[in-house]
């Protein structure tokens, strides 16, 4: 019985190992017809588990493509601090011609960064900050202004006042922390009343789970804001299955699959895009790799998708 | 064999030890003395009280009553390691090494040489190379000690005794798991100690090894101390005699037989637990038993019995070889599940560890072997199961708050009735008793006795092992004797006699073989 | 012994309050008591906070029946939280891209989630690797299998067009009728299912003979062993049962989000494992039952829902639910000699 499982096993092992040299053959390939390509760009993502981040890869290779001198190197860091240390020190000895990062934490990766620029490989920086000012740009949004229109956005909606659950994302992250600040930013003075508030730590089911507490406790609610589109829709979900469908639910991200479709779908009424900077990144790697100057820092503007903007791809906020 | 001084104290010198564990005394002033440079040998049946002995001497009984003296001093170790430094080096039957170490790092257990906190590996190692060298092993002691097969584990634990520099080492069945020759090493060693002026203290129960090595005897029986004589006085036909000799007071009425046609042939019967590269358990058994009758497994510890047993049973899968043969049908099976459902059941030696299910009530118990036949289509029948529980454990007398009862509650005796009736309930042709009445009093032993009689009238084959030797000599029509794996002897039930026995049991195989 | 008259047996209540069950019972009713004080303006009353515990309760309570089963046999199933996306993500795909119908995409949904299921126990059942680290495998396994099969995006209503743009297809009606409440809105359907789940699991327990074989493994694998019973087949097929009550799961979740999510299920198997431990089923095996896992099950669920609808924060939320977890484990230790 043994020796038959063994011999079961080294056939399945040989067929999965043949399995992935046939995939990194048919790379190599690739990568050796674009050997003709004039630039190599490197770019490590801190994790592939979030859509948000799937959709910034995307945004990237979908700007990528319209150059076809460019050629993008993907890397996938699954949420590894170490793990992305090491692309930034393979694509320096690789000699890639520029490097793209999103970053897992700002302190552990500010040194490799540094010393890629001393390697003279210049760094666009995306979303996330590092410390002090070794690199070349930084692309990301800013979620306090962003909570801080949603915020007004509300108050002009309310004409003023009402009563807001407000479902958070994991208050120990910053972009929960910025989201909440700017939201309540954006309502002081007002008369908008926050009567619960719940952290959902970015997940639907646990939205779901606070909003149906908030509606056995509260008879009148008049608007749900929710720091992703996600807690949003579980919130809808709860609302809808008890019948209360006079609620206004507002999300951000906007994902084109996520936020966008549920405002199209009329689950939303409203959503806050939080960019990716992928289009902006190949943009600004271009004008680098062509010897022209970019600026320091390049905050993204947030568009707002709601019943009437969102057809015509959402109104572009400052 | 060297003198040793006679106007010197004994090097041990143990008085009046008595030693009770909660209600049971296993030792009932006892007395031992070693001499230097002697080998006195410690001889007994099972459960003589050898080994408590000898673990007080090592400080790992410190509960006793009695004297204990070592080089003229009274001493009373309170751990092994204070009888280490006592001069005692003790060489377990149970291998007290610790498998993922290295040998070095064994050798040296609980006295690692150090230098502030940190280990001095290289000094170590070499005393270790030293060490192991003495016994004629070239191993490298960085290898850790699971990796080697059990024999050269046995002499690992040997190098670690005698490393320890002691005056008095105890030596509990040392060559259990060695062949002849690294015997004859151990042997050789231990003439070379006897003229450093050591105490050996050696148990054993091979009469070809007392013959060989002892200076003194010793024999306990029962707890007793029978008494002690230099070997020259004591051929193996006396040392039996002491060691079996007893007023057979509770004699129980001997069975009437029943024998029929043959039920179980064997023919050159091998079992190897560890795989058939590994060391057979028992090797070429051929027996046969009759029903309705009962056929006594002689044999002392590490007779291989009990493994014989789980061989038959399917226990160890098809690692087993030669003929076995049922009502004339093939038999040899590969799971215990197929051996139950050709009429064999088996009654382990362990009630706690391998019998029952302490966490289950009686009748789960009683019913799990035979809960394929009760469940048709799978589905349990509660009431069918009570019912079925009952009428199995009456027959035993089970004393039990109820049948719903957890197993663990019940006491000792009546834990192995539940044994024997899943056993029972299977209503086997063929049945493994490995030791019954363990932990059953007298008058329950009687009960069990007189169900073995109905059982053989009801035509059931019975192979019994037992430790008793009234017992066994009670119970069994015939009696088959092992010595480490081979039969030495097959006795009819007037040659059954305690001596013939013991002696076969011992390795002194019957002429007639 | 001696003949003196043996002492009167103690009262039923307190035979009761000494077993597992009654220990259970008495954590649930503390728990409902807290509730009925810190009633957030008497929301612990309305019957749809009891229909909303019941619901937001019963994914982690089909998970925590096939927990129980392998529990009982002696190991433990990392694996159902990926289990649970797994499903989720496959019936997303087949019932609202692939458009099949439910009685197509229910049957292989369930197979799904057995075969992992029944791929862990195999594993640990025949070639004896330890069932923490065959389920760790697996949980890793599955997760995978789930981002690959979903391409790292959530399968929703939302499908891509050839072109990227997006088109929008209806719930499939499995979905909705998973995702509703009967009674007079007074009841989930995924109560009902959860409790369908936890009969299934306690007549197959206590009825059928492949239970008694799991509460004997449990109890002693070697003398089960000894006994005739097929260990092997039997705890592989109780880890079969943990994949498949796991993929029931991921229905409800997929149904519940109206998408199916790679990331879903993330800790769930945590919490099934504290439903059935809380229940009074001994993580050592051998020991328990379907009754005090149904216990647990509520006993977190309300625990969870008080916290929520009093709005404590997250902080203190799982400072409490992890003392509470320790404080009742501790109260449950049999007094062993």
């Amino acid at each position: 019985m043994h020796k038959q499982s063994i011999q079961i096993l080294s056939v399945g092992f040989a067929f999965l190992a043949g399995l992935l040299a046939g995939c990194n053959r048919s790379n190599s390939d690739a990568a050796q017809a674009n050997a003709a390509r004039r630039y190599t760009i490197g770019m490590s993502q801190c994790n592939l588990g979030e859509p948000w981040r799937v959709q910034m890869n995307e945004d990237i290779r979908t700007a990528a493509a319209q150059h076809p001198e460019l050629n993008v190197i993907f890397k996938d860091a699954q949420n590894d601090t170490l793990k992305q240390r090491s692309h930034i020190e393979e694509l320096v000895s690789a000699k890639a011609d520029l490097i793209l990062i999103s970053p897992k934490e700002a302190q552990p990766l500010t040194e490799p960064v540094a010393r890629a620029m001393e390697a003279g490989i210049p760094v666009i920086v995306l979303d996330r900050a590092l410390l002090g000012d070794k690199y070349t740009c930084f692309i990301g949004a800013d979620n306090k202004k962003i909570g801080k229109a949603a915020g007004q956005w509300i108050v002009k909606k309310l004409g003023g006042k009402g009563r807001v659950v407000e479902l958070m994302g994991l208050m120990t992250s910053i972009p929960g922390q910025d989201r909440h600040n700017g939201f309540r930013e954006g309502i002081a003075g007002s008369g908008i009343e926050v009567i619960f508030e719940a952290d959902m730590k970015w997940l639907e089911p646990e939205a779901r789970k606070e909003m149906e507490s908030a509606l056995s406790r509260f008879d009148r609610i008049d608007l749900v804001y929710a720091h992703n589109d996600p807690g949003a829709h579980g919130a809808y979900l709860a609302a809808k299955a008890a019948g209360r469908e006079n609620i206004v639910f507002v999300g951000i991200d906007a994902l084109p699959q996520e936020g966008v479709a549920y405002v199209q779908q009329g689950i939303l009424d409203a959503t806050f895009r939080y960019p990716t900077g992928g289009a902006e990144a190949i943009d600004t790697a271009l004008k680098i790799l062509k010897g022209e100057t970019v600026p320091k820092k390049i905050v993204l503007g947030t568009r707002l998708f709601d019943k009437s903007t969102v057809a015509g791809g959402g109104a572009a906020m400052p | 064999m060297p003198e040793s001084t006679p106007n010197q104290p004994p090097l041990v010198r143990m008085s009046g030890i008595t030693k009770r564990f909660g209600q049971v005394t296993v030792l009932r002033d006892v007395q031992f003395e070693c001499r230097a440079g002697e080998v006195h040998v410690l001889a007994g049946e099972n459960g003589a009280g050898k080994s408590t002995l000898i673990k007080i001497l090592a400080g790992i009984h410190t509960d006793f009553e009695g004297r204990l003296e070592i080089d003229g001093r009274e001493a009373h170790p309170r751990n092994p390691l204070q009888a280490c430094a006592l001069g005692v080096a003790v060489i377990h039957q149970e291998l007290s090494l610790i498998g993922a170490m290295s040998v070095a790092d064994n050798i040296f257990l609980g006295r690692t040489a150090t230098r502030a906190g940190f280990v001095r590996a290289g000094e170590q190692q070499q005393s270790a190379r030293r060490c192991v060298a003495q016994l004629g092993l070239d191993i490298d002691v960085r290898q850790a000690v699971e990796d080697f097969p059990a024999a050269i584990q046995q002499l690992i634990e040997i190098a670690k005794a005698l490393s320890q520099d002691a005056r008095v080492i105890v030596m509990d069945e040392p060559t259990s798991a060695l062949n002849a020759p690294e015997a004859a090493k151990l042997f050789a060693l231990i003439q070379s100690l006897k003229a450093r002026g050591c105490a050996i203290v050696y148990i054993t129960h091979k009469m070809e090894e007392i013959e060989r090595i002892a200076d003194r005897i010793t024999v306990l029986r029962d707890g007793r101390w029978i008494g002690s004589a230099p070997a020259a006085e004591l051929p193996a036909p006396k040392l039996i005699q002491w060691m079996v000799g007893r007023e057979l007071g509770e004699q129980f009425p001997r069975r009437v037989p029943h024998p029929g046609r043959e039920r179980l042939r064997l023919e050159n019967f091998s079992v190897f637990p560890s795989g058939f590269s590994g060391r057979p358990s028992v090797t070429q058994i051929s027996l046969s038993a009759r029903a309705g009758e009962v056929v006594g497994i002689g044999g002392l510890q590490g007779s291989g019995a009990s493994e014989f047993f789980l061989g038959l049973f399917g226990a160890y899968g098809s690692r087993t070889s030669g003929v076995v043969q049922l009502d004339g049908r093939s038999a040899r099976f590969s799971s215990p599940r197929k051996a139950i459902a050709s009429g064999v059941a088996l009654l382990t030696n362990d009630r706690k560890a391998t019998g029952l299910v302490l966490s289950m009530s009686v009748t789960a118990n009683a019913t799990l072997a035979g809960l394929r036949e009760l469940s048709p289509c799978g589905w349990r029948n509660p009431a069918r199961e009570r019912a079925v529980a009952r009428e199995i454990t009456s027959p035993m007398r089970l004393r039990a708050p109820s049948l719903d009862a957890e197993a663990g509650t019940l006491s000792g005796g009546n834990q192995q009735k539940v044994a024997l009736s899943k056993s029972l309930q299977t209503r086997p042709r063929l049945l493994l008793l490995d030791e019954p009445t363990r932990g059953i009093d007298v008058g329950a032993k009687r009960e069990i006795y007189q169900l073995v009689d109905e059982w053989t009238a009801q035509g059931i084959a019975i192979l019994l092992i037992t430790s008793e030797m009234p017992e066994l000599l009670t119970l069994s029509d015939r009696v088959v004797v092992l010595h480490r794996g081979r039969i030495t002897a097959e006795l009819s039930r007037s040659q059954a006699t305690p001596g013939a026995v013991l002696a076969a049991a011992m390795g002194q195989v019957a002429k007639s073989l | 012994m001696n003949a003196a008259s043996p002492a009167p047996p103690p009262p039923a209540w307190k035979i009761f309050l000494a077993s597992a069950g009654g220990r259970a019972l008495l954590a649930l009713l503390l728990v409902m008591a807290a509730g009925a004080v810190f009633n957030a303006d008497g929301a612990f009353f309305k019957i749809g906070t009891h229909r909303d515990t019941l619901r937001q309760a019963s994914v982690y309570g089909m998970l925590a029946c096939g927990m129980t089963l392998v529990i009982i046999s002696g190991g433990i199933d990392l694996a159902v939280g990926s289990v649970v996306a797994l499903t989720a993500v496959c019936a997303a795909k087949m019932a609202v891209h692939w458009n099949w119908p439910a009685w197509e995409v229910v049957p292989a949904s369930l197979v799904i989630g057995a075969a992992c299921g029944m791929v862990s126990g195999l594993i640990t059942a025949a070639w004896r690797v330890q069932p923490f680290i065959a389920t760790l495998a697996m949980m890793v396994f599955a997760r995978g299998l789930a981002k690959y099969a979903s391409g790292g995006m959530k399968v929703s209503t939302a499908v891509q067009n050839a072109d990227g743009s997006y088109r929008y297809v209806d719930v499939p009606a499995l979905f909705r009728g998973i995702d509703h409440r009967i009674l007079g809105g007074n009841l989930s359907m995924v109560t009902v299912i959860f409790i369908i789940c936890l009969a299934l699991a306690w007549v197959a327990l206590s009825r059928h003979r492949w239970g008694r074989y799991l509460y004997a493994i449990g109890g002693n694998e070697e003398a089960a062993r000894l006994s005739g019973v097929p260990v092997i087949g039997a705890k592989a097929c109780a880890y079969a049962a943990s994949g498949l009550f796991a993929a029931v799961a991921g229905l409800c979740q997929a149904a519940q989000e109206q998408q199916g999510d790679p990331e879903a299920g993330a800790g769930y198997e945590l919490v099934a494992i504290a439903m059935v431990v809380i229940g009074g089923t001994s993580l050592m095996g051998g020991r328990g039952g379907m009754g005090l896992t149904l216990l647990g099950v509520l006993t977190i669920g309300y625990l969870d829902k008080i916290l929520s609808i009093n709005a404590v924060p997250e902080a203190g939320r799982l400072v409490l639910t992890g003392v509470i977890i320790v404080a009742a484990v501790m109260t449950q230790r049999r007094n062993r000699k």
